[in-house]
């Protein structure tokens, strides 16, 4: 592959020589220049590395001019460009076999500045050298160190794992230890955890104390084995190991920057012991995340085959690894910890394994409740902030998996009787609104009666959260529906392990008890907080969902808005709001059309007269409203008389709710009036009604972006009409409005 | 379905590699919203458990023969601090041995922060001992019940000198609901009541332990009006078997300042006025006579019964305040979650009823 590369790379960049080169035949002969001087640089370099792997063992050091020339070449290279692999080697070996005594060592090892990688058999080899040589103490040290530095470039790590037990043997060594220790921890895995090993290093603790480069080589011990070796870390320790990099530090950087090699040199460990952050001040800390630890026990049989290739999920940190080790995952000890990792979150979703699962519940439920519901403590108003974050996280898990966890709706069923609908509201919702289907037999007892009496008796801004919050639940529920139920057979029931059976008629009268509790609900908020058009734009966005739950989810069900939800929609004084009633109006009529056709087609599912009377009459109502002036209630149970309407000294009281006059579109027509006339002095809007200035105010409403209406009209009015209004512009307005045929045959059959 | 899943949860490789078919996502999808497979889910989110409103009357049960002597002094000589315990999860009753050496090591290393420790190694601080409560559960669906002791040198022990036990515990399941224990998969072990002596120190450790070792957790228990009423009316019926001398009360009253009321029953007048609580009600169930049967209602109309007498002797309604305390021969409990058990005979009934309450507060 990377000759590959390099092929591809010169030939380039001949290709670009030639092209440049016949127009710039100066720059191409700099560029020879150049190279030709590198490589003259660089002989001396060649001949240098020549001189190392091959100088006699026993040369005399003092006044070899040699080998000071050559030592100063080797630095000049590996202190501008770093030493190539080969360089490294030849190099490493001089300096560990001790070819020509101790006293150049320190000086080789302080220029071992790599280029690209380590080789991993060049750091084995060395490591082999310093048992069988005698080199100084310090210069061991060093060594070390700078293994320790170059740890993420070596490239690869299987032959050093190999003399783990090797390296290991160097603990004893006082002055080695704290760096021995660092690297057996880079190189541990689960199957170098033995317990002779976790004796020898306690027999170390016993006579050096509580160091912790010990403890910490024992805590990851502790991570692949607990049940060899258990320790708890002080919360006080000062995290990783000491930074001993410093000789290569700044070389090795400036010369990583100058090959703009990206080699990612994670010197600093990436520690997770356990998050000391976490308040040390409370006294039972339910809301506490339980940390990612591995499990001690582990099943007797298992233990045995298996469990030496089990990966804790502790150890791992990126996806890909979660890919790789995916059939070998070992689960935490404790689930609860799962919640703080999207991995592990990743991880359960895909394994679908019951136990873990249930697991998870009982901590999450217990957590809840003891927060919540039975405040051992004080509860949540001592911790606010504790509360919100694992709720925030909570939710963002439910929102990761697509689904909520049943300890928590089994807890919200429960909280909801004692909630004042303010403690930590948006977070209350979100998880309320992550509810799944509730049986319709109960959905009365837990649901609606609780938030029934929060509804009557919080503020407005409550009353538009609860409807929204029941808007997205709603939505979960349809398209939980529509991403299952469709694609299997449209009767579901569950086998016997649920003790219940979700059917489609089942779902539907869910949904349908949902829906019209939310109507109750918004035609009683409605009127208690005087049709206030924020509560009204929410309750709008839920009918927004509920008409078309045919077309966008296949739910064979329609359920008109009541008549305290339509009217107050129709009779608001904001455009806005007129506008997507009629947009409403508008899916309703799809919907009903496109089941209409499909009831036609299957006998699977019917719609009842009752729902087609019902729209009617809206649509009706609105038409004869906006279009012909009319106020009228076609065969519907709210009817005010003239005589009534009269008595309000209203003029022309039944004209008051045409597009004209409505008091949402006035301002429009006002406007519109003013455009078209301009010399005028009087206003008469009734003017607009003439057919042409008509059919331009209507042009004008929808290019003001009311294109509900725009529907709602196009789709309702018969455009035939207005046309053939043009040619009799004598006749008057009311007449021409107020004949019979404007209107499309309504739904009814 | 049910064989296929079993099958992916015993070889992880195959299940996770499969890619969910629609139907198995239906499935889950709709099993996570009314609760796991084992049925566990639905039953309590949607129809709450709640206490029963009925029970048997405490017979005096001759455990002496059943249980070790050693275990049943233990039991009944001591105060016990109560707690609820969520599910163990692959707990074994065959790998206390084993436990005893993990939660030893554990008590050394977080009593040594920041010394490792080797697990196994003889602790020549604390020795923990599990051991089987035998003798203690009722039906095949309690899980046998579980001592847990810590034994520890006195700080200027002699060599010589025996360990002291300086901590106990024992979690339990007595009684308990059998449709909620059989709704449990086969992973989990449920022994909900969690009772414990010693130093709030060591509780805290063990508990800690148990909680990172079975995944569980653990809440206090506190022993609410109702439970309360209801041991203050099973003590006063056990009279009839049993002297139990006095029955003793304690409310308080939330007035200013707080009135704390002693209110002490001699046994005899607390059993008449029992029995004539019973007669009125015992009379409509006459034929079952072998398995009677108090209700709570009967348990109400005892209360009110001793704090009308209260009333017309002090002015005081008891009713405004709260029940504190409930003692007598048989036993005290505290509601603060403190209980001793006295005798051995009623130990069984007593603490099915703990059983009950603990049960009470899972989550799920």
């Amino acid at each position: 592959m990377a000759t590959l590369l390099n092929l591809s790379d010169s030939d380039s960049s001949n290709l670009s020589d030639q092209s440049v080169g016949t127009r710039n035949s100066n720059r191409s002969l700099r560029i020879a220049e150049q190279e030709r001087r590198k490589n003259e640089a660089e002989e001396p370099f060649v001949l240098a590395l020549k001189y190392f792997s091959e100088v006699e063992a026993g040369t005399p050091v003092t006044g070899n001019d040699e080998l000071e020339n050559n030592l100063v070449q080797v630095e000049k290279v590996a202190f501008s460009r770093g030493l190539s692999p080969e360089a490294i080697s030849v190099m490493l070996d001089f300096a560990m076999s001790l070819r020509m005594g101790t006293s150049p060592c320190a000086r080789v090892l302080k220029c071992l500045l790599p280029a690209s990688v380590v080789p991993q058999k060049a750091v084995v080899q060395a490591i082999v050298w310093l048992t069988v040589r005698k080199l100084p103490i310090s210069s061991q040290v060093l060594f070390i160190k700078w293994v320790l530095t170059v740890f993420d470039m070596i490239d690869a790590k299987d032959k050093l794992r190999a003399i783990y037990g090797f390296i290991f043997s160097f603990v004893t060594d006082e002055n080695l230890c704290p760096f021995i220790c660092h690297l057996l921890y880079l190189l541990t895995t689960k199957e170098n955890v033995r317990v002779f090993r976790v004796r020898k290093l306690l027999e170390l603790q016993s006579k050096l104390g509580r160091q912790p480069y010990l403890l910490y080589l024992l805590s990851l011990y502790k991570v692949f084995c607990p049940e060899l070796v258990t320790l708890s870390m002080p919360s006080r320790m000062k995290s990783g190991f000491k930074n001993h990099i410093s000789p290569w530090k700044t070389a090795l950087i400036r010369v990583q920057k100058r090959n703009s090699v990206q080699v990612a040199s994670s010197i600093s460990l990436a520690f997770t012991v356990r998050d000391k952050t976490a308040s040390r001040k409370r006294k039972h800390a339910h809301l506490e995340l339980p940390s990612l630890s591995p499990v001690t026990m582990k099943e007797p049989q298992a233990a045995q085959s298996s469990s030496r290739k089990l990966v804790p999920l502790q150890q791992i940190q990126s996806f890909a690894q979660l890919l790789q080790n995916m059939h070998r995952i070992e689960l935490p000890a404790q689930m609860g910890s799962l919640l703080g990792s999207r991995l592990a979150l990743q991880y359960l979703d895909c394994v679908q394994d019951e136990s873990a699962l249930l697991r998870l519940n009982f901590w999450l439920g217990y957590a809840l409740h003891e927060e919540f519901l039975f405040c051992s403590d004080g509860g949540a108003n001592k911790n606010p902030e504790e509360a919100l974050q694992v709720l925030n996280r909570l939710l963002s898990a439910q929102h990761f998996l697509q689904e909520g966890f049943n300890s928590s709706d089994a807890f919200l069923y429960k909280f909801l009787n004692v909630w004042d609908g303010s403690l930590l509201r948006p977070q209350i919702l979100g998880l309320l609104s992550n509810i799944p289907v509730i049986p319709s037999s109960q959905i009365k007892t837990l649901l609606f009666d609780p938030l029934m009496q929060l509804f009557f008796t919080s503020s407005l801004f409550f009353k538009c959260g609860l409807i929204e919050c029941l808007n997205h639940m709603l939505l979960k529920w349809l398209t939980w529906h529509s991403a299952y139920a469709l694609e299997d057979d449209l009767d579901i029931s569950l086998n016997s392990h649920t003790s219940i059976n979700i059917t489609l008629s089942g779902f539907k009268d869910s949904v349908m008890e949902l829906v019209h509790f939310v109507g109750r609900l918004a035609s009683l908020g409605l009127q208690l907080e005087g049709c206030h058009s924020l509560l009204l734009s929410f309750i709008l966005d839920f009918y927004e969902t509920v008409c078309d739950t045919f077309l966008k989810f296949g739910l064979p069900l329609v359920v008109m808005p009541p008549l305290g939800v339509f009217y107050p929609a129709f009779f608001a004084a904001d455009p806005v709001s007129v506008d997507r009633l009629a947009f409403i109006m508008h899916r309703y009529k799809v919907n009903l059309m496109s089941a209409k056709r499909q009831e036609k087609v299957t006998e699977a599912f019917h719609i009842s007269r009752q729902i087609f009377r019902e729209f009617n009459r809206y649509q009706v109502f609105m038409v004869n409203c906006l279009w012909n002036s009319n106020l009228c209630y076609p065969g519907s149970d709210v009817h005010l008389s003239d005589e009534l309407l009269a008595k309000s000294g209203v003029p022309q009281f039944s004209t008051r709710f045409d597009l004209i006059h409505h008091p949402a579109f006035v301002s429009y027509a006002l406007d519109f009036h003013h455009k078209c006339w301009p010399d005028r002095k009087d206003t008469d809007l009734n003017s607009i009604k003439q057919s042409k200035p008509w059919s331009w105010y209507l042009e004008y409403l929808f290019t003001q972006g009311f294109d509900g209406l725009k529907d709602f009209l196009q789709n309702n009015i018969s455009r035939r009409v207005t046309m053939a209004g043009d040619g009799r512009d004598d006749v008057t307005q009311s007449q021409e409005l107020g004949s019979a045929p404007q209107m499309k045959q309504p739904l009814l059959s | 379905m049910e064989g296929s899943r079993e099958s992916a949860g015993r070889t992880p490789h195959s299940g996770v590699v499969k890619r969910r078919s629609k139907s198995q996502s239906y499935r889950r999808s709709i099993r996570t919203c009314f609760g796991v497979a084992s049925g566990l889910g639905l039953t309590p989110a949607l129809t709450a458990r709640r206490m029963n409103t009925s029970r048997k009357v405490p017979r005096s049960q001759n455990i002496t023969e059943k249980v070790k002597p050693e275990h049943l002094e233990l039991l009944v000589k001591t105060e016990w601090q109560l707690s609820y315990v969520t599910p163990l999860y692959q707990f074994r009753h065959t790998q206390l041995k084993n436990y005893s050496r993990q939660l030893s090591a554990f008590i050394a290393a977080e009593k040594q922060q920041g010394l490792a420790v080797e697990v196994g190694k003889p602790q020549n601080t604390f020795k923990v001992s599990f051991s089987e409560l035998q003798g203690l559960a009722e039906t095949s669906n309690d899980p046998e019940a579980v001592l847990i002791q810590i034994q520890s040198k006195p700080m200027f022990a002699r060599q010589e000198d025996p360990l002291k036990t300086v901590w106990s515990g024992w979690l339990s399941c007595i009684n308990g609901n059998p449709e909620y224990l059989q709704s449990l998969p086969k992973d989990f072990t449920c022994l909900p009541l969690f009772c414990s002596k010693g130093a709030e120190s060591l509780s805290s450790v063990v508990k800690s332990w148990l909680q990172r070792t079975f995944d569980c957790c653990f809440g206090p228990l506190d022993i609410n009006q109702i439970t309360l009423q209801w041991l203050a009316a099973l003590w006063t019926n056990c009279h009839m078997e049993t002297n139990i001398q006095n029955l003793k009360m304690i409310w308080t009253l939330p007035v200013e300042p707080p009135l704390k009321v002693t209110y002490t029953v001699n046994s005899d007048d607390a059993l008449d006025l029992w029995r004539s609580t019973r007669e009125s009600s015992a009379e409509k169930s006459k034929e079952a006579e072998d398995e009677v049967c108090i209700d709570f209602s009967e348990v109400t109309r005892f209360m009110q019964g001793l704090m009308s007498h209260f009333y017309r002797h002090f002015r005081v309604d008891l009713s405004a305040g709260e029940l504190n305390q409930v003692s007598s021969a048989l036993g005290s409990a505290k509601v603060n979650g403190k209980i001793k058990i006295s005798s051995s005979r009623y130990l069984i009934s007593i603490v099915s009823l703990l059983t009950e309450c603990a049960l009470l507060k899972m989550p799920i």
